[in-house]
């Protein structure tokens, strides 16, 4: 008897045991970057000359609307197809998507014989998640959201996941789009001469990474005009940490080293970086010299020092908790939004939302506990200091067709119709009119007083074909604030100047993913103060493992790439 | 059919029998054995071509076999990364701590447990022992940093409020190997004892009986007659294990150290370089690439293991 009861117990075990294989995966919090605020860009999605631009697009577009229907009645649209659009955020579970959708498939099978869904890519591991989803190759997809810069947009085109657009297929099957996007951006898109995206190139915003800090305390501690410079922020925190003491000043988590330090060179050296090469951005030229291709983390030592140094004094001041670098549950965003931190490094589009009295940000809140009077919302943007800025690259979003897709053309019908008429591209990225959001007496978006955020909001997170003919501003954020530093942001701006740069990197990849490894490594001790030894043989050893890992090889190879392309 | 030969007492003998004669002989065994048969072609054996995915630049659209051949090109990362031997030897002598301590004190808990009297005491503790072996590694993640954090942690919460120092082992990289274990014991005891209780349990009445008769004490019992019982089980579990040796818990370092660059040094194993220097780059080939590496020296230890084993006791190896 008692051995039947531990053979069974055994058996149970084994199957448990092989069940549990499968279901142990990683807590994985990668860097969620841009996609991570981007969840909000939709919900407030803003441009630059909604306002302007309202009035008289509202004609063309329905002229444009008229256009491809004629087109697109000579096309055999008598199938009705599903076309399954994936994207990058959590699948929402509150029934509101679903129903914008049902309301928009009927237009777009009464305009294209096709229904739109979407499959969701979510956050935790999102990018292995993605890869792998593309890498099926089973035409689960058909409309790819992707990105150069942070979706692998070039190695999966490399890989053969998406589909080459030629111009006829655009031209017949997205003439609006097609018109809309000029020779030299379809130029930007192209890899070998084949069209593989369509990119977001009519929508105003800004990546560029900073710290968003409260004005009002760094008016107390006397930086009556903000924080401009890394030394302000230093004085910030001091600050900070003196007069509030409950308040941890910032409450990063371990992923920040890379954005920090890319942050300090960029305030201190006008370099500017090529997208897609490894995390770290550790390749590129300088704004007076672009296509002399180099690595400030091998030749800034001095400034690299500096930094060290400064870090560790932030280490010292109590700037992060002891045990950054082990750290993944951190909510500091949110915490900023309720006043329990003093910093939230991010992008420009992130602190557009902190700085605004939206419904989360409850210091702005008369009616929340977290209400405080004073409070205001700055921005000090990594390069200021040196006027070193670089527009955002027009392929940050971009949607691209899978090469599996069973239903390419109807796809990309979809797509045009969902960038470019009024009604679709309101649908998807509003939600319904009346329900998640409504027009005010000036012309501004609102969200009607019924709206709940829990049971109403809508999540298509369209991040790859927005378009600022057809946006209509939020009335919820401090334009004032935003306005004004877009133009500063406009004044010394450069554009992305290596847009049509595709490394080619098959030779280099194993230096390379070796050198990201050693970058983030010693980074990560770098940037949070934890190194021991002085700040110039941390340094030291650093650049030498750079060297060892072949840095310079790698450097050589894009300097004989650029050259190849742009002299 | 044709040479059937009949023994006296009317059996086919073995050795004539057609292969077809075998199976229909064994028909019942056999029909048994068919789940497993069919689990290890499916997941074990179907796809050994894909092997080749390691050798090859793979693309997408040409699939496994039509992409292109660039023969030994996805081991040089592992080889240029310079830590190819640290790595290793942190895998494997992490791994040879798991099974020799892991076993060890696996056995030792089964005869603790066999000679518990108290039946409810018995199989409290039992379960008690098995209880971690289910927990998510990612929470027994969580668990150990809310135990070990310097700011708030539970342990040092507990060191302040008795006027000592704090205690910050996410920065001392020395301690991790002793923690590590001590997670991986407490994590797999209970699973691994239960292993060595059911031998145990299979061990004959009549021996342990006889031995009674002749006087022998508790100690004795279990040095004489216990533990010479389950050495073809240890043995056996030995084997398999070292299989294995080059294959790191990734769940286990990955979700206990995390992303700590200031811990690496002791407790980087294979598997976790790899996913943090090829999670930016997306490269199946260079990880199939690692993995062949790990399978190639996996049956290289039990090939040589087995033969050992052979050598000294060739009743308990394995082939």
């Amino acid at each position: 008897m008692k051995k039947k009861i531990v053979a069974s117990l055994l058996s149970v075990m084994m199957v448990a045991s092989l069940v549990a294989c499968g279901g142990s995966s990683s807590g994985d919090t990668t860097e969620t970057d841009t996609a991570e605020t981007a969840t909000e860009e939709t919900a407030e999605a803003e441009t630059e000359e909604a306002e302007t631009a309202e009035a008289d697009t509202t004609e063309e577009a329905e002229e444009g609307a008229e256009e491809s229907s004629e087109t697109a009645s000579d096309i055999d649209t008598s199938e009705h197809v599903v076309i399954t659009y994936m994207t990058t955020g959590g699948k929402p579970t509150n029934g509101a998507t679903e129903e914008m959708l049902d309301e928009l498939n009927a237009i777009l099978t009464e305009k294209v014989n096709a229904e739109l869904q979407i499959y969701y890519i979510d956050w935790t591991n999102y990018l292995s998640v993605y890869n792998l989803t593309l890498a099926q190759m089973d035409g689960t997809v058909d409309l790819v959201g992707t990105a150069t810069d942070w979706l692998d947009a070039w190695p999966n085109a490399k890989n053969g996941a998406f589909l080459e657009l030629s111009e006829d297929m655009l031209k017949t099957y997205c003439p609006q789009t097609y018109e809309s996007v000029s020779q030299e951006h379809w130029d930007l898109c192209k890899y070998n001469g084949e069209i593989y995206l369509i990119p977001e190139d009519n929508y105003a915003q800004w990546t560029n990474h900073g710290f968003s800090y409260r004005l009002d305390w760094a008016k107390e501690a006397g930086l009556e005009n903000g924080v401009h410079s890394w030394e302000d922020m230093t004085t910030y925190f001091k600050y900070v940490k003196e007069a509030y003491p409950d308040i941890i000043p910032w409450d990063s988590d371990g992923t920040q080293y890379a954005t920090m330090v890319g942050g300090w060179i960029s305030s201190h050296s006008n370099y500017v970086s090529i997208d897609g090469l490894n995390s770290g951005a550790m390749w590129g030229g300088t704004k007076d010299d672009l296509y002399t291709i180099y690595s400030p983390y091998v030749t800034d030592t001095d400034s690299l020092v500096e930094f060290a140094k400064l870090m560790k004094e932030w280490d010292e001041i109590g700037v992060w908790k002891t045990d950054v670098l082990n750290n993944t549950a951190s909510t500091n965003r949110d915490d900023f939004r309720i006043g329990k931190v003093a910093a939230e490094q991010h992008h420009t589009q992130t602190w557009t939302d902190l700085c605004s009295p939206t419904a989360s940000n409850l210091i702005y809140d008369e009616s929340s506990e977290y209400y405080d009077e004073d409070a205001e919302t700055g921005f000090f943007y990594f390069g200021e200091e040196m006027d070193n800025l670089v527009a955002l690259s027009i392929t940050h979003g971009a949607m691209a067709v899978s090469a599996a897709s069973e239903n390419p053309e109807r796809a990309l019908m979809v797509y045009d119709l969902i960038r470019n008429d009024e009604e679709c591209y309101k649908l998807f990225n509003y939600g319904i009119q009346g329900k998640q959001w409504d027009v005010d007496d000036s012309g501004l978006r609102v969200t009607p007083e019924t709206y709940n955020s829990e049971t109403d909001a809508i999540t298509t997170n369209f991040w790859w074909g927005r378009n600022d003919d057809l946006e209509i501003r939020s009335a919820e954020l401090n334009w004032d604030a935003i306005d004004s530093l877009y133009a500063d942001y406009d004044k010394i701006k450069i554009d992305y100047p290596y847009g049509q740069f595709i490394p080619e990197v098959d030779e280099i990849q194993a230096y390379i993913d070796n050198i990201t490894e050693i970058h983030t490594n010693y980074m990560k001790q770098i940037a949070f103060g934890k190194y021991s030894g002085t700040a110039e043989e941390i340094v030291a050893e650093y650049q030498q493992a750079l060297k060892d890992a072949g840095i310079d090889t790698v450097t050589a190879a894009l300097q004989e790439q650029i050259d190849a392309l742009y002299k | 059919m044709e040479s059937k030969s009949v023994t006296k007492k009317g059996k086919v003998q073995t050795s004539q029998m057609t292969f077809g004669q075998k199976i229909w002989r064994n028909r019942t065994l056999l029909f048994m054995c068919l789940p497993a048969i069919v689990f290890f072609i499916a997941f074990s054996y179907a796809p050994l071509p894909g092997i080749w995915v390691a050798f090859v630049k793979y693309n997408y659209r040409d699939g496994i076999f039509g992409s292109k051949f660039v023969g030994m090109q996805n081991f040089e990362f592992l080889a240029q990364s310079g830590k190819l031997l640290q790595l290793t030897k942190n895998t494997i002598l992490y791994n040879l701590a798991f099974i020799i301590l892991g076993n060890l004190v696996a056995v030792v808990m089964a005869i603790l447990l066999n000679e518990m009297q108290s039946k409810i005491f018995k199989k409290v503790s039992q379960t008690m022992m098995f209880l971690p072996y289910f927990i998510s590694q990612v929470l027994v993640g969580l668990l150990v940093f809310n135990l070990l954090n310097y700011d708030t942690g539970f342990v040092n919460t507990i060191l302040v409020k008795l006027g000592m120092e704090p205690w910050g082992p996410y920065s001392d990289k020395g301690v991790w190997p002793v923690l590590l274990v001590i997670i991986h014991l407490w994590q797999t005891t209970g699973y691994n004892s239960v292993v060595y209780f059911a031998s145990i349990c299979g061990i004959d009445e009549e021996i342990v009986e006889a031995a009674r008769v002749d006087g022998a004490n508790g100690w004795q019992k279990i040095w004489y007659i216990i533990l010479p019982s389950l050495k073809p089980t240890v043995v056996i579990l030995l084997l398999f294990a070292l299989g294995g040796i080059v294959k790191g818990n990734f769940g286990l370092f990955y979700n206990v150290v995390g992303t700590n660059p200031l811990l690496y040094d002791t407790t980087d194993i294979i598997e976790t370089y790899v996913y943090r220097a090829t999670m930016t780059d997306f490269n199946f080939s260079t990880a199939s690439a690692v993995g062949l590496y790990q399978s190639i020296i996996g049956f290289l230890m039990v090939m040589i293991t087995n033969f050992i084993v052979k050598k000294i006791e060739p009743d308990y190896s394995l082939f």
